[in-house]
């Protein structure tokens, strides 16, 4: 559905898109990651037909972003950062100037717009001023606006910046739904949100992807040694060297916590010592506290492919 | 052309549900109207005629009025974000530029065109006054049209131009007066252009239409110009492709 091959982007000259190239099919919710300035913002805005690249090429439902825009634009549904509205007019009198401006007519208009209120529960505010809504419920209006002529693909940035968490909660949720019947490229810093709404993560840094992955694949990306955490009671010395003895354990670092000996085990790959190390415990008679292994998430693997991201 | 008047209607709508348009708009009449009673009074018992005296007055404010109408055009739009979203819908730069274009102008229209009434309210209220002569009033309304549409189209490029809509002020007000002033600075000049100024010079052809005399030469002029305006506003918008 959307297919980018070798695209670039340049500002003068800072090169703000630098080769990128992927692709999503259709149906898929696809999370857009990077830090600030990698490039997701300028990517979306040449998918959106906004900006043209300055080399490459990019296409979506077939139509080449730069030799059939028009036809691109009524392919896609796009929300800017920050979802720019008309703050004068009435949420029911924007959304039907939008459908208009997007090519629906007569009672078509009034379908949709009954459809997309429903579908980002706005119904309350049907004839309230945008100027007067929260952000949430602006948020919402400009998602309504993307969904409105049923694009083929919606294309979202940041559609949960500066919202506080029941609002996020109900963005993620209306987008959770969205997945199936549309093909959504969306951008966040909110990591969680992109594991828990993404079937498939692309994160990109300096205007490059580096990685591309399922999202339940995307974990095994970040291989290498694992840490398990134990606070225990008992003697420090014995507690130190009863886990440097367990074979997987490179390394044990210890702190003492009240009591409490807190030690963290580096243990080579893919190997889980948690039984072995509660055996040892119940020999020696230490009291356990914790015992839990520090697992890769989606934070640790951003943080590690994006290291040194500011430019 | 369905799109452009999707456009057209939403500026007028945003003209009008702006309380500053409606200060603007009743601004502009007073002063219009106390600038011509000033004008027929210091001029009673001359030649002068109260057509003349009428274009004159309307024309005076026309500058100031334009700026206000058309300086938030697209610099608002550039400040605020939606001109992405405006330029991302289906919609070409040609239809986003006249659907501006054609809601500032019927703006102004609705706006201004009632001061040409009050020619007829002094000649209501005061018998001694001849009637109004239709041709002249016919030629003045003609060449404010056509001036004022220049003007919007300098004010839409300035708006084009920038994202601070006072600075889109400043540079459309001094672009507006140049035609305005052109003749008083060219008869100063030494090198004998005060014949080509004069033939440039908006307020010879505001007295001129005026009293009746309606010479095409201007009027191809400010169309002329107007389009000139408009396809660079498209350039311009386009430029962002460009970049």
């Amino acid at each position: 559905m959307i297919r980018v091959e070798h695209l670039t982007k340049r500002f003068g000259g800072r090169v703000a898109v630098d080769d990128l190239s992927f692709e999503v099919k259709k149906g898929e919710v696809v999370g857009f990651l990077g830090p600030n300035g990698a490039g997701k913002t300028t990517t979306m805005r040449i998918l959106s037909c906004f900006l043209p690249p300055t080399g490459g090429s990019a296409s979506i439902a077939g139509y080449d972003v730069v030799r059939e825009a028009l036809d691109v634009r009524y392919c896609v549904g796009y929300m800017p950062e920050s979802v720019p509205l008309y703050m004068e007019m009435r949420v029911n009198e924007y959304l039907r100037f939008r459908a208009r401006l997007k090519g629906l007519r007569g009672r078509r208009v009034e379908s949709r717009l009954d459809d997309v209120l429903a579908s980002c529960s706005l119904e309350s505010c049907y004839n309230r001023i945008i100027g007067h809504l929260s952000k949430g419920y602006r948020q919402r209006v400009g998602l309504a606006d993307a969904l409105i002529h049923e694009p083929d693909v919606l294309i979202l940035d940041e559609p949960s910046i500066g919202l506080d968490p029941n609002q996020i909660r109900h963005i993620r949720h209306l987008i959770r739904g969205l997945g199936g019947r549309y093909t959504v490229l969306l951008s966040s810093h909110i990591l969680p949100e992109v594991e828990s709404v993404c079937d498939r993560i692309l994160i990109i840094n300096h205007g490059r992807i580096v990685a591309s992955e399922a999202t339940s694949d995307m974990l095994g990306l970040m291989r290498g040694n694992r840490n398990i955490i134990v606070e225990a009671k008992g003697p420090a010395a014995q507690i130190r060297e009863g886990l440097e003895a367990l074979d997987p354990v490179v390394r044990v670092s210890s702190t003492q916590v009240g009591q409490w000996e807190r030690c963290v085990c580096e243990c080579t790959n893919d190997s889980d010592v948690r039984t072995e190390i509660f055996d040892l415990a119940r020999m020696h008679g230490w009291v356990l506290r914790e015992l839990t292994m520090n697992q890769a998430n989606l934070e640790d693997i951003f943080v590690a492919m994006t290291e040194g991201g500011e430019r | 052309m369905r799109t452009l008047l999707i456009l057209w209607r939403r500026e007028l709508m945003t003209s009008f549900l702006s309380p500053v348009a409606y200060v603007t708009m009743s601004t502009y009449l007073f002063v219009a109207g106390w600038t011509f009673l000033q004008a027929v009074e210091a001029n009673s018992g001359q030649q002068e005629m109260p057509e003349t005296l009428l274009f004159v007055s309307v024309f005076f404010w026309l500058p100031l009025f334009v700026t206000s109408i058309t300086m938030r055009l697209f610099a608002e739009e550039k400040r605020s974000g939606t001109i992405e979203s405006l330029m991302t819908a289906p919609i070409t730069d040609l239809q986003v530029v006249l659907g501006k274009y054609l809601g500032a102008f019927c703006f102004l229209i609705f706006a201004a065109v009632p001061a040409m009434g009050i020619a007829y309210l002094l000649q209501w209220l005061s018998p001694g006054i001849d009637s109004m002569d239709g041709g002249c009033m016919l030629g003045g309304l003609l060449i404010f049209l056509v001036i004022s549409g220049f003007c919007i189209a300098i004010g839409l490029l300035a708006s084009l131009l920038t994202r601070n809509q006072i600075v889109a002020a400043i540079a459309c007000f001094c672009a507006i007066c140049f035609p305005f002033l052109i003749r008083s600075a060219g008869s100063s000049l030494p090198f004998g252009t005060d014949r080509v100024l004069e033939y440039l010079s908006a307020d010879t052809h505001i007295v001129d239409f005026s009293r009746g005399s309606i010479d095409t030469r201007p009027l191809v002029l400010y169309l002329s110009g107007t389009c000139f305006l408009l396809f660079t506003a498209i350039k311009v918008l386009e430029s962002r492709r460009w970049r």
